[in-house]
């Protein structure tokens, strides 16, 4: 284009470029984005980066599509970010100043960079701009594409004046071939990469290579200035034989095995079940040798490892490790997804009732179809193992075919029920200790991460419900899938129902109303925790009445019974509440609300017997209300018992709150709302007459809502200040909520009051929501639990290793899952996430503590090498190469060390025990194994700045990267001229 | 029926008995005063769709009684609420001294910790205030909530009370949800409702 324009300017005024090539095109656009990158012009900046920058400083990546007639590049250019840009001196570029990427090719400080592009590492660049082909194009193959593409930058460098090198990629993509140029004021630079499959032998070692770089500079200055080396050799370290991965599987056979209790059933196990670290790297680095100070040939070399200055260590980490934790999660995850009910996976005999005939053939047959997709192989080879065994131990067909072990479900239920072991002792007697450790959790509780609960919305550490959780996860997990989660949860239900029939609080539960912020599952339980309180409350004041009616028939009118009675029944109720009592129930308000047919009798000749007929008899007070007097007589006004509101979870509120808005936004909806809500108002009123005979409303709204009581200071017709109230207006408004209410009530104390919370029918719902939940249902119900259970897991693991990233993203998985758990629609996808990044933190435990084990520094106690070690391991986790103090000298060298040596010796001796005596002794002679392995790669980086072509010309850098590994060699030169008079 | 409507907040109003709650509602949602306005009896509920910067929120706004009793049933109605009016009376100390409480029960029954909260001094129609501007103003600055004074009666400052706080809820990122996620929600609550109601039904007779 350039050599066009020039030509028909001396004709023409105009330029005509309508005639131009594709490829005159092409190198317009490739100027284009230089300009529009605004890389072109020599920038000012001279400093030679810092050392390690090209590692701890940020790379930039820029790119655009190109094209080349219809053929599609990108172009991209990647630049290292510094901080402090000096952009503005760009105007007025140093005639003589080396462009950038001409200087950084001698530049030592960033030799070997452990994570940076090819080109970075073999030519030492921090700024560079590609051409490459873009995606679905075929490579570059040809030479005499490669060759216009070459001159395409070529020209379009010097048209720009962009001193950036520039390559474009040659060959197939993953040959990593380039070619490229540097253009700078009289000089050029020319990349060139030669790439070979096998190392040719006579550039196996240095001093071929030498020989290489020599010929290429072709100086013919004498003598030549001394050629800088710089070596880095790479050994892979793949057996860890003495060192085998530490972690056992937990024995969940010991179980099976027949030994009830073996394993601990509130413990997730954790851990890796093979090594999480598959390779370590070490490099050892010669980073400063001068020509001739080593040697190295084809029968010679100098060049070891332990002697080398710097050693740096990568570890390569396994992919994807079996972790026990993460699979525990993943099938308990996967459960939540399955659609199977109850009554599908233990057919519909089992369902109903254990124990019938029938059952044999359903279970049977819903076992052919059972899913065994969930049981990892090795885990189902175990279980049938057992399984087989077992049949020759069991005796009834019955409980055979039942998916759930009975041993595995006796002591699930035991650890789920604890309180339940002295009642079970005679079927279990191996179990019989009865844990009592209800005051060890309470402690527990000023822990932080007992509050962990309200964040994830789960249940607290020490509930049932959070046992549960891990108890379904170990079930499903080890014994036997969805079929036996079904088991467990049909059992569960069964003793829940056990316990409301007979009275017995269901252990493990925080008393009082279901707390909303926990999950709903450990709301209902809760709520029927209420409903079996009540029941029982109201059973023992049955019972103390009728035991005070006999009384009464004996001794006649004792008007103290009724406060001696309730007494009793409340010792009773601390005595079995655990104690945890509820904290609604204070010990003075143990009267209860009662509404017994046969109350009447009692009421009549208690009316009849009172002192004051006019007034009658005041019933279930509870205290006097702040030294107030009655309105209309002497006696002080009392606050009375009332009933207790009823509990509610948060289904039944939503439904209540979706009732209540549905009723609309009119006058009508409003004192429809205000009706269905005024029991508890009226229920009131009834407690507050009977408690208070003789009282008006007034008394009345002078405790429940004393601002509505008006009080003002009036001069009566005496001259006195007389203190005058009187009900506020909005009380008065005839025909009012309140006043219609308050003429409504009767005079009934809160015990012989309409219950307003219906114990047995919320208790009954309660339990048949429970029992139609399928597992996938429970185990839903139950995930925020477990991932409760996980994070805690992995803090407590993670605190043993103390692994500052690891901390870190638990405290963002705990802020994460709060918000993936609190919508009532969870998002599985997300979730799914959420598990994985779980299961990555535990595989970074893992791996910390297996690099832990490999460094440890148990036998040699001292202090300065453990903490030495110490950081090394942990530096190991989070960055991607270390160097090691001391190299081969040091701590952590020595173990280096040995880790090879063992290796070797176990590569090269293994074979010997199979073998004959005689190759033993062979291979005895031989013992001098090397400690080493032969280097995985070899990389050495020759440099130099001589004059080229001519001798007279300007000394310039030159530089070769050599890489010679087991299936690849390559070159990667970069060769400065002088282009002043050439 | 309102297609347009960007999303749906739910709106409490709390506070001591007979600062005017009911009243400010009725004022916002009917613009009407009745001074034969009755003491409310658990929970109220009103709807009123608004549009602020050209988007329709429509507020799902729940009234609660101030009694001292109730407060064992109004908290249950706190659940899921995205903002939340604190009522005090401008003539009554004691209403502006109690704040502390309503806040602590807040604070204890509200599912999420982000919720907005606007504190208004209502009747100051009246003449003799017990409560100074700036007490109010210093309160709302501790709690970092929105403030304003109001009148219920004289209409002053309550559009702008609601209008502030809804304006905010819907700056406030992961607060609310678009209508279509919405839906969503009420969907799986209806299941789950469903559940729990079919069991009284079945298996008791």
């Amino acid at each position: 284009m350039a050599a066009d324009s020039d030509l028909e300017s001396e004709v023409f005024e105009i330029t005509d470029f309508t005639t131009a090539s594709e490829w005159e095109r092409f190198v317009s656009r490739v100027e284009e984005v230089l300009n529009d990158w605004k890389l072109t012009g020599n920038s000012a900046r001279t400093l030679s980066p810092e050392k390690g920058q090209y590692t701890s400083g940020t790379w930039g990546e820029k790119s655009q599509d190109i094209n080349f007639a219809d053929f599609k590049f990108y172009i991209t250019h990647y630049f290292l970010k510094e901080e402090c840009d000096q952009d503005e001196g760009t105007d007025s570029p140093k005639e003589d100043v080396l462009p950038l990427g001409i200087q950084d090719l001698l530049c030592m400080n960033n030799d070997f960079p452990p994570r940076a592009h090819c080109l970075v590492r073999w030519y030492g660049l921090r700024e560079f701009v590609i051409i490459s082909p873009g995606t679905n194009c075929e490579a570059i193959i040809s030479e005499s594409k490669c060759n216009l593409l070459l001159s395409s930058v070529s020209i379009s460098l010097a048209n720009s004046g962009c001193q950036v090198p520039m390559f474009v990629q040659i060959q197939q993509k993953w040959r990593r071939m380039y070619a490229g140029e540097c253009q700078g004021p009289g000089v050029r630079t020319d990349f060139e990469i030669v790439q070979l499959r096998k190392v040719p032998s006579q550039y196996n070692h240095l001093s071929g290579l030498l020989d290489i770089f020599k010929s290429k500079i072709g100086c013919t200055l004498f003598p030549l200035p001394p050629v800088n080396i710089a070596i880095r050799f790479t050994y892979i370290l793949q057996d860890w034989q003495q060192y085998s991965w530490p972690q056992q599987p937990p024995d969940f056979d010991t179980l099976l095995g027949g030994e009830v209790g073996g394993v601990e059933f509130g413990k997730l196990p954790f851990g890796a079940c093979e090594e999480p670290i598959s390779e370590l790297h070490l490099a050892t680095t010669w980073p400063h040798l001068t020509e001739g100070i080593v040697v190295d040939n084809d029968v010679y070399s100098d060049l070891d490892p332990l002697q080398a200055p710097h050693w740096s260590v990568r570890v390569k980490t396994a992919e994807n490790p079996q972790c026990l934790l993460g699979d525990f999660l993943t099938e308990f995850f996967k459960l939540g997804c399955r659609k199977e009910s109850t009554e599908e996976l233990l057919g519909r005999g089992l369902t109903e009732e254990e124990g019938k005939d029938n059952s044999d053939i359903s279970s049977a047959l819903s076992k052919l179809t059972e899913p065994t997709a969930t049981v990892p192989i090795t885990k189902l080879y175990v279980s049938n193992m057992v399984h087989t065994a077992r049949k020759h131990i069991r005796r009834h067909r019955r409980i055979d075919e039942s998916p759930l072990n009975t041993d595995v479900l006796n002591s699930v239920l035991l650890y789920l029920f604890p309180d339940a072991a002295v009642e079970k002792s005679s079927e279990n007697v191996k179990s019989k200790t009865a844990p009592s450790n209800s005051g060890e959790t309470t402690e527990q509780d000023k822990n932080s991460d007992y509050n962990l609960f309200l964040q994830l919305k789960s249940a607290p550490s020490d509930s049932l419900t959070y046992r549960l959780a891990l108890c379904v996860c170990l079930v499903n997990y080890n014994y036997g899938g969805m079929r036996a989660v079904a088991h467990l949860w049909q059992e569960f239900v069964l003793e829940l129902r056990y316990r409301w029939e007979n009275n017995h609080l269901i252990y493990g539960l925080t008393g009082g109303p279901p707390d909303l912020r926990c999950c709903l599952l450990h709301q209902k339980l809760q709520m029927l925790n209420c409903c079996i309180e009540r029941k029982r409350a109201r059973d023992e004041v049955r019972k103390t009445l009728e035991g005070s009616k006999d009384r009464e028939r004996r001794v006649s009118g004792g008007s103290q019974n009724s406060r001696q009675a309730p007494e009793s029944t409340a010792a009773a109720t601390r005595e079995l509440s655990q104690g945890k009592s509820w904290d609604s129930w204070s010990d003075s308000e143990d009267e209860f609300f009662e509404c017994l047919s046969d109350q009447g009798e009692i009421e009549a000749p208690q009316t009849e017997g009172g002192k004051d007929v006019s007034k009658g008899k005041a019933e279930g007070r509870l205290h006097p209300h702040n030294n107030m007097t009655l309105l209309n007589s002497t006696e002080p006004l009392y606050v009375p018992v009332t009933q207790e509101p009823a509990p509610m979870t948060e289904d039944l509120l939503e439904e209540q709150s979706e009732v209540l808005a549905k009723l609309g936004t009119s006058a009508e909806g409003t004192h429809l709302r205000a009706r269905m809500q005024s029991a508890c108002l009226l229920s009131d009123m009834e407690s507050f007459k009977a408690a208070n005979p003789g009282c008006v409303l007034e008394d009345f709204v002078r405790w429940y809502s004393p601002r509505d009581y008006v009080e003002e200071e009036v001069v009566d017709e005496k001259g006195n200040t007389v203190v005058k109230g009187e009900l506020s207006p909005r009380m008065k408004i005839p025909g009012n909520m309140w006043v219609e209410a308050w003429e409504t009530a009767r005079v009934t104390p809160a015990r012989r009051q309409r219950r307003l919370f219906d114990d047995t029918k919320e208790a009954e719902k309660v339990l048949h929501y429970l029992a139609m939940q399928k597992p996938a249902d429970v185990a839903s119900h139950l995930l925020p639990c477990m991932i409760h259970a996980a994070i805690l897991k992995l803090k407590e693991e993670e605190s043993v290793e103390d692994i500052p990233s690891v901390k870190k993203s638990i405290q963002q998985a705990v802020s994460q899952a709060s918000k993936l758990l609190h919508p009532p629609n969870r998002d599985y996808k997300k979730l799914e996430d959420f598990m994985n990044q779980l299961m990555v933190m535990e595989i970074s435990i893992t791996r910390a503590r297996s690099l832990k084990a490999k460094f440890s520094v148990s036998e040699d106690e001292k202090g300065e090498d453990a903490d030495e070690l110490e950081k090394f391991v942990s530096s190991l986790l989070e960055e991607p190469e270390v160097a090691v103090i001391g190299a081969g000298q040091g701590p952590a060298g020595s173990i280096i060390h040995r880790l090879f040596i063992n290796s070797q010796r176990a590569a090269l001796l293994a074979p010997m025990d199979d073998d004959l005596v005689s190759d033993r002794k062979l291979t005895g002679r031989s013992s001098k194994v090397a400690d080493f392995p032969p280097p995985a790669g070899r990389e050495i980086l020759l440099r130099t700045c001589v004059p080229r072509p001519a001798p007279y010309s300007k000394a310039l850098p030159q530089r070769l990267f050599c890489v010679l590994m087991k299936d690849e060699f390559r070159l990667a030169g970069a060769f400065s001229t002088d282009t002043s008079f050439f | 029926m309102d297609d347009d409507v960007l999303t749906t907040l739910k709106l409490l109003i709390i506070g001591e008995s007979g600062v005017g709650k009911s009243s400010l509602l009725l004022r916002f949602t009917e613009d009407t005063f009745d001074p034969e306005q009755s003491a409310t009896i658990g929970v109220d509920f009103k709807v009123k769709t608004l549009a602020i910067d050209g988007n329709k929120a429509k507020l799902a706004i729940w009234d609660t009684a101030g009694q001292e009793r109730f407060r064992t049933l109004t908290p249950s109605y706190y659940r899921g609420a995205q903002g939340v009016i604190l009522v005090y009376d401008v003539t009554k100390r004691d209403t502006f001294t109690k704040l502390e409480n309503w806040l602590n029960e807040l604070e204890t029954y509200t599912t999420r910790n982000d919720i907005v909260k606007m504190l208004v001094g209502n009747k100051i129609d009246k003449d003799d205030h017990e409560v100074d501007r700036n007490e109010g103003l210093k309160f709302a600055r501790k709690h970092s909530m929105l403030f304003i004074e109001a009148s219920a009666k004289t209409k002053d400052g309550v559009q702008c009370a609601f209008e502030e706080l809804v304006e905010k809820i819907l700056q406030t990122p992961g607060l609310w949800e678009s209508e279509t996620q919405g839906q969503k929600v009420r969907l799986g609550d209806h299941e789950q409702a469903r559940a729990g109601a079919c069991g009284g039904y079945c298996s008791i007779p």
